[in-house]
């Protein structure tokens, strides 16, 4: 089985994004969202597949070749359906990359013993604050 | 036995009364505020309000090292949070799961629940058994419906009537268990002679449950 897809899940702002860059570097993208409309955030260059539906249905994510896949971007609005997620294409799909944005940090322990890579605004944004104010007062 | 219960409207309500009666710690975490109160005065108990899905929620409600947590919100996404938090961080011993989507019983347990209740699945399971057998077989299943057993009575023209068990091709995964035979149980050996009216009690898999009662019920 080849591992040749890169599947993004929730085509929100950060979704749409990765999945259009990806999608611009050559990547095989398919993208996932329950509702229709949400697709429109992609851009014109986004080349790959949209699928609308909802992913914690196991039947959606295997029409979408998650069994195939050798990336998956999982950025939903909801945590727990973004652990749940990941979890699901860690134990049952095996699938090699998994990264999943948390707006709770506290949630990244459930992903301990795991190869998942977790991304968090609020440290981001945290930490971009500090560096900015540092900046600020060394002027 | 300490016993966590969160979400869950009257089936929460319902078995927290019960529980109640024997005697059994309980921590009640729920996160509708009206329901939580209803709960809280009709059981004369003290519910937390909150997540259950948030670690600081199961903290504060001291549900750590509890022996068992039932998750029974509507959402099947929050009770897998809740039970994986409750099993990773918090050493609770056995988690039990309801869920609304009987395809997420498999996919739970995979995923770590220990127990996954789905009314329909139930349901299915149940109408599955009774009709794939007709009234002179009764059927058992153990271990989470992975093993059946199943009871079948002889009829006189039945094939394998006056044979010995060890002449008859039986279908493989199949143990005859015992066989019944007014007043006697004999436990068979590949000897032992089936004869008409005798009730053969088999223990299978629910896989080839159908292919063991069409074979006894072949015709000579």
């Amino acid at each position: 089985m080849k591992r040749n897809k890169f599947v993004v899940i929730g085509s929100g702002r950060l979704g749409s994004n990765i999945a259009t860059s990806m999608s611009e570097l050559g990547e095989d993208v398919i993208i996932i969202d329950a509702v229709d409309d949400s697709f429109r955030k992609l851009q014109e260059s986004f080349s790959g597949y949209q699928v609308v539906g909802d992913a914690t249905d196991l039947t959606i994510l295997e029409n979408s070749y998650i069994k195939h896949a050798k990336t998956v971007v999982i950025t939903t609005d909801s945590d727990n359906v973004n652990i749940y997620l990941a979890h699901i294409c860690f134990y049952v799909y095996n699938v090699p990359k998994i990264f999943v944005r948390l707006s709770d940090t506290d949630k990244g322990k459930l992903l301990e013993g795991t190869s998942i890579k977790a991304i968090y605004p609020f440290n981001l944004s945290y930490s971009e604050f500090m560096d900015l104010n540092d900046e600020e007062e060394t002027l | 036995m300490k016993i966590v219960i969160t979400g869950g409207k009257h089936e929460a309500d319902y078995i927290v009364s019960k529980l109640k009666k024997e005697h059994h710690q309980l921590i009640i975490i729920n996160q509708d505020r009206d329901f939580a109160e209803y709960i809280s005065s009709n059981n004369d108990i003290g519910v937390f309000p909150g997540d259950s899905t948030k670690a600081y929620v199961l903290s504060d409600a001291e549900a750590q090292n509890a022996d068992v947590l039932l998750a029974l919100s509507d959402s099947d996404t929050d009770n897998y949070i809740t039970c994986i938090t409750a099993k990773k961080l918090f050493n609770i011993k056995r988690t039990v799961a309801k869920v609304k989507n009987p395809k997420n019983v498999e996919l739970f347990k995979r995923l770590g629940v220990d127990s996954v209740i789905s009314s329909t699945y139930l349901l299915a399971q149940t109408i599955l058994n009774e009709s794939s057998v007709e009234n002179i077989i009764k059927t058992l299943s153990i271990e989470d419906e992975k093993i059946v057993m199943i009871e079948i009575g002889v009829e006189p023209e039945h094939h394998i009537v006056n044979k010995r068990l060890m002449d008859i091709k039986f279908p493989s995964n199949i143990n005859i268990s015992c066989i019944f035979r007014d007043p006697h149980v004999i436990i068979p050996k590949g000897d032992t002679l089936i004869k008409a009216e005798d009730k053969l009690i088999i223990v299978t898999t629910p896989n080839d449950q159908e292919e063991i009662v069409e074979f006894v019920q072949k015709r000579r």
